[in-house]
């Protein structure tokens, strides 16, 4: 299952979370065309230095595949971050 | 419910603990009192998904207070990461050996297979590290 939901939070200095949501479906759609090039561009620079372009594909979409679940979180003092992926 | 997670439970009511501290609480009370129901001593342990990295660090060397690490990442993860260094073309590694040899450091990559990797996330199941030191405490395990 590819991630549904990427979850930003960051705690300001004064102590205020900010928030960002990113809906993954949504802003993959949005950015497709983008990710179409960049794709062709990965399967030039694959072919260039000798890596099976079908195997970085799978590859990657393996990576993609199992980030759901991922989490970081990582606070010092009133700095703090964390992502989420779901 | 028993009485630890009745209290846990209580304490997020009265918010003196967040949501994220009394889930490690539940889960540490969890590791430490496996429920056993009848008939579930020949249930397969259920194999762990993710591998936990956490840190509590009181030391302010530095830093403006203490600093808290939480990572989780799915082990299916790491096992498509490891899959990814099968794509690595041979001169590249090749590459990589020769700088590891001029750094002292001996490991032939090209004899590492991505089998091997696999063997060493399948092993990581049962992995558990703890580190304890004055104001710091650090915890690896899987779950």
């Amino acid at each position: 299952m590819i991630p549904h939901l990427v979850t930003y939070r960051q705690r300001r200095h004064d102590g205020r979370w900010l928030r960002v949501y990113v809906p993954v479906l949504p802003v993959v759609l949005l950015l497709s065309p983008l990710l179409l090039l960049a794709v062709l561009g990965g399967v030039v620079a694959c072919l260039i230095f000798g890596v099976s372009p079908v195997g970085a594909l799978r590859g990657a979409g393996r990576l993609l595949w199992a980030l759901p679940g991922a989490r970081f979180e990582i606070e010092q003092g009133r700095m703090a971050v964390l992502v989420s992926v779901r | 419910m028993n009485e630890q997670r009745r209290q846990i439970l209580q304490m997020l009511a009265e918010g003196k603990i967040t949501a994220d501290e009394a889930e490690r609480l539940i889960d540490a009370i969890e590791r430490e009192q496996p429920e056993s129901p009848p008939g579930s001593a020949l249930r397969p342990k259920p194999r762990p998904k993710y591998l936990r990295v956490v840190m509590n660090s009181e030391d302010n060397v530095g830093a403006d207070g203490p600093t808290r690490i939480n990572v989780r990442v799915p082990l299916q993860l790491l096992r498509a990461g490891v899959r990814l260094t099968s794509l690595i073309p041979p001169q590249a590694l090749t590459q990589v050996n020769a700088k590891l040899h001029e750094s002292g450091v001996p490991i032939d990559l090209t004899q590492l297979k991505p089998q091997h990797i696999e063997d060493l996330i399948e092993q990581l199941d049962d992995l558990t590290v703890d580190l304890d030191d004055p104001g710091t405490k650090m915890q690896v395990f899987c779950e």
